[in-house]
């Protein structure tokens, strides 16, 4: 039993019931939805979570170290509108929009870490402050993206959509940067206890600034895919996913008190979110009731969830 | 001989004394009102076992603390191998060679064992974590402190004593040429203790400079080649283990006149006020019986951490005890079950009140002003939406009666000093009209004028009737202050005097020593009072 427990994994946030929303809802979605099986219905799930299991694994960073980062969808409609900026190319845009991603990253980290606000105040106000930006820059949907992204975003290879490729390369990379990079380690250690990782040696509030850089710096990778994938640039695109990438980690059963979480866990809170859209879209119910449903579904996957952090 | 005394001019140590690998030169460290540490000189020599003892808050892990990078001296010098140096943080004095246990656990719940002990000091291969060295290396250091948990076990579902014993195999598997162990044996059987003894004599052996920080006794004599006494953040002395016997070593620790800050007692104890029949605090701890009088000061003593602070807050529902069976007798006589089971806020309703060690936090609303904080006392029994009325009256005089140093009651408490602050959680329970006060540290972080105030304001409260149940750190307060002693060592009640006739050496010998001592003195059962 004790090995069982103190198998490292449980600190990934995974837990059955966790697991087990996904296949559920795979299991009802089959019979319930007609074509929910079918490759191309797959394929257009898969472009339709990719952006959002990206910007997950960014939150799910910042969560890890006890933060929160609601500015995460502000910054990826930023991004479309930079890359749709007529007759920039896109080796100018593509390092603007990541510049700008970093100094958001770095002003929120900054005023969490040192001046020490409350991340939800923080971020909510860079949210505000990035969106007033962005609807400067661009206040319609519109523009033009430069067309070798698109075909990067939609296309095919050897029947495999590209949307997926981004997915499980984002993937891949979030798991060597948690699993086997010194910045990795220390994200949990931070989150675990701020005050013992200090004792440690660890410098708590440059690891604290650089999760929220780079989560910022994921929210523009995610941005990148969904200006490729409009063709636009749209100041509101990115609107619902500050929640929507809370509520998926949630799911996942990362934990917001710090010390919990992982890439599995974030992607297949993701997953279950992008299923419930996805699954309602084809039962044709409205989108309003959507959200009401989605509500609901959150509440009862954190109920399911025991709440404790680690051995505490 | 004193280190200090060998070097009054404070020419650089290391020239007179090449042996001395570590130097903390006049090092002075403030908390506050209170001197943490006041001009101590301390030389660590190569190949040496350097016990540093004391009382609780004598300095010994301010001490500790401040060559291992955690504060910063506010003056003084340190060196290490002849080079000035200066921590600015905890992985300064690693990449020094400062390597430390700390008393408080500073493993991390969510980490394995094999993360935990390369926390800080990861082991990289080809760009990335080598998790394959942290592996092969906890392991090597888990066998050494004989520990059978595995590298890849979270710390979390590990026992108190695993994780101390993870924690030292963590201090010693570090690259270091100075360590330090602060209280390693808290929760260590024989065995284990043993087994420590062995890994530090090979540290000895292989020329490192080792500080134990203890108050136990037998270790220091045990492990030790010298031993430097603290004393309220004063250097007492530093002296070769062979020169000392146990009973010079706890004159040493205690010795101290004892101010003229306590009020005189009065013969005024009367009715009972808590008849407590039966409390256990946690499962598994030892079950507590005392009864606690009107016009009495009641003091619980002993070392930090022996189950004195959860008797105390387990008695007022700050923690839920695991069986307890109170009764709480009235000034008219009225006598009513307490159960601090249904917690803290039902135990205060019954007109008990609570002072929390840490006011700041536990007790007072700092942004408050005086007028909102005292007035939360008559407050409390009211119903949840009543109006709350006016009560300046009351909290003007109850700042008259408690002498308070404050411009007006709107001033805000957090910028009262540490004494006056005190004084503003009392005066919300006298308020309130509480007979019955439970109070831990009653001057912590007070400075000595205000001090004795609160120790007079204590005195007339139980002249009047009242009750006061206290546990202190400070040994010189508890037999000032208190009417009836109890000493307790691991949670058990093991010695009951009266305040008059207690010295710090019997409290000490009893709170220090698992024998009690065979000088004829009658032990009582500490449930019994006369």
């Amino acid at each position: 039993m004790r090995q069982f427990l103190s198998r490292s994994e449980s600190r990934s946030g995974l837990s059955p019931s966790i697991l087990a929303i996904p296949i559920l809802l795979i299991l009802i979605l089959i019979p319930a939805a007609g074509g929910f099986a079918s490759w191309e219905n797959l394929s257009n799930l898969s472009s339709q979570i990719a952006a959002l299991v990206i910007v997950s694994l960014g939150q799910m960073l910042v969560a890890v170290v006890g933060g929160l980062d609601l500015s995460v969808g502000s910054v990826i409609s930023l991004v479309t509108c930079v890359l749709a900026t007529e007759g920039w190319p896109l080796t100018l845009t593509l390092p603007l929009a990541f510049a700008l991603g970093a100094s958001v990253g770095l002003i929120n980290g900054w005023g969490v870490a040192v001046m020490d606000i409350n991340p939800i105040v923080m971020t909510l106000s860079s949210m505000t402050f990035v969106q007033g930006v962005t609807l400067v820059w661009r206040n319609v949907p519109g523009g033009h993206i430069p067309k070798q992204l698109p075909f990067a975003a939609v296309g095919q290879t050897l029947g495999i959509p590209h949307s997926l490729l981004w997915l499980v390369l984002c993937v891949l990379v979030l798991t060597v940067v948690l699993r086997h990079t010194r910045f990795g380690l220390r994200l949990f250690a931070v989150g675990g206890n701020s005050a013992s990782a200090r004792l440690n040696g660890i410098p708590v509030r440059r690891i604290t600034i650089s999760a929220y850089v780079v989560c910022s710096m994921i929210a523009v990778v995610a941005g990148v895919y969904m200006a490729a994938r409009i063709g636009s640039g749209d100041p509101k695109i990115g609107a619902s996913f500050g929640l929507d990438s809370v509520t998926a980690i949630a799911m996942g059963g990362t934990q917001f008190s710090g010390g919990i979480g992982g890439v599995a866990s974030a992607t297949i809170g993701a997953l279950s979110l992008g299923l419930i859209s996805n699954g309602m879209n084809l039962l044709g119910v409205s989108t309003f009731l959507q959200s009401a449903a989605k509500g609901v579904v959150l509440v009862i996957a954190v109920c399911a969830q025991r709440r404790k952090s680690v051995g505490v | 001989m004193s280190v200090a005394e060998s070097m009054p001019d404070g020419s650089s140590a290391e020239r007179q004394d090449p042996s001395g690998v570590v130097v903390a030169q006049n090092v002075s460290k403030s908390f506050g009102f209170t001197k943490a540490l006041d001009n101590v000189t301390i030389i660590g020599k190569a190949g040496a076992v350097h016990a540093i003892t004391g009382e609780n808050g004598a300095g010994k892990s301010t001490f500790m603390k401040i060559l291992a990078g955690v504060y910063r001296p506010d003056a003084g010098r340190i060196f290490i191998k002849g080079r000035e140096v200066q921590f600015s943080s905890v992985h300064d004095a690693l990449v020094s060679g400062v390597s430390s246990v700390f008393q408080e656990m500073m493993l991390l719940p969510n980490l394995t064992v094999a993360e935990n002990m390369f926390l800080g000091r990861e082991p990289m291969s080809r760009g990335t974590l080598s998790r394959r060295i942290m592996m092969r290396e906890s392991r090597d250091a888990l066998a050494r402190v004989g520990l059978e948990v595995r590298p890849e076990w979270l710390v979390g579902h590990l026992t108190v004593s695993e994780k101390q014993l993870v924690e030292i195999a963590k201090g010693i598997s570090t690259d270091a040429s100075i360590f330090f162990f602060d209280e390693p044996t808290a929760s260590l059987n024989n065995t284990e203790v043993e087994r420590l003894e062995r890994l530090i004599d090979g540290l000895r052996a292989q020329g490192k400079v080792i500080f134990y920080v203890s108050h136990r006794l037998e270790e220091v004599f045990k492990f030790c080649d010298t031993v430097t006494v603290l004393k309220d953040g004063k250097h007492v002395a530093t002296l070769p283990r062979a020169s000392l016997d146990e009973d010079q070593l706890v004159t040493l620790m205690v010795g101290r006149p004892v101010q003229d800050l306590f009020p005189r007692r009065k013969k005024c104890r009367s009715s009972l006020a808590l008849d407590v029949r039966s409390l256990v605090p946690q499962q598994g701890a030892a079950e507590v019986r005392l009864q606690l009088h009107r016009g009495e000061i009641l003091g619980l003593c002993g070392l930090e951490g022996q189950g004195q602070r959860e008797i105390l807050r387990s008695l007022i529902g700050v923690i839920k005890p695991h069986e307890s069976d109170i009764t709480r007798i009235s000034k008219e006589g009225d006598a009513s079950p307490l159960v601090p089971e249904a917690g803290v806020v039902s135990c205060l309703r019954k007109g008990v009140g609570f002072v929390p060690e840490d006011r700041k936090v536990e007790g007072l609303y700092p942004d408050l002003s005086i007028y909102e904080n005292v007035a939360l006392g008559p407050m409390n029994r009211l119903a949840l939406f009543r109006l709350a009325p006016r009560v300046a009256e009351l909290v003007k005089k109850i700042m008259k009666r408690m002498h308070l140093q404050a411009s007006s009651m709107g001033q805000p408490v957090a910028s009262l000093s540490g004494g006056n602050q005190q004084k503003v959680m009392l005066g919300r329970w006298f308020a309130a009209g509480v007979d019955t006060l439970i109070v831990e540290q009653p001057t912590r972080g007070v400075d000595i004028g205000a001090k004795a105030e609160i120790y007079r304001q204590l005195r007339n409260f139980t002249a009047s009737g009242g009750a006061v149940l206290m546990i202190s750190n400070e040994i010189t307060e508890i037999i000032g202050l208190c009417d009836r002693i109890i000493v307790v060592r691991q949670g058990l009640t093991v010695f009951e005097t009266a305040g008059s006739a207690a010295t710090e050496e019997i409290l000490m010998e009893y709170a220090l020593k698992d024998t009690p001592p065979a000088k004829g003195k009658k032990k009582k059962g500490a449930g019994t009072s006369s």
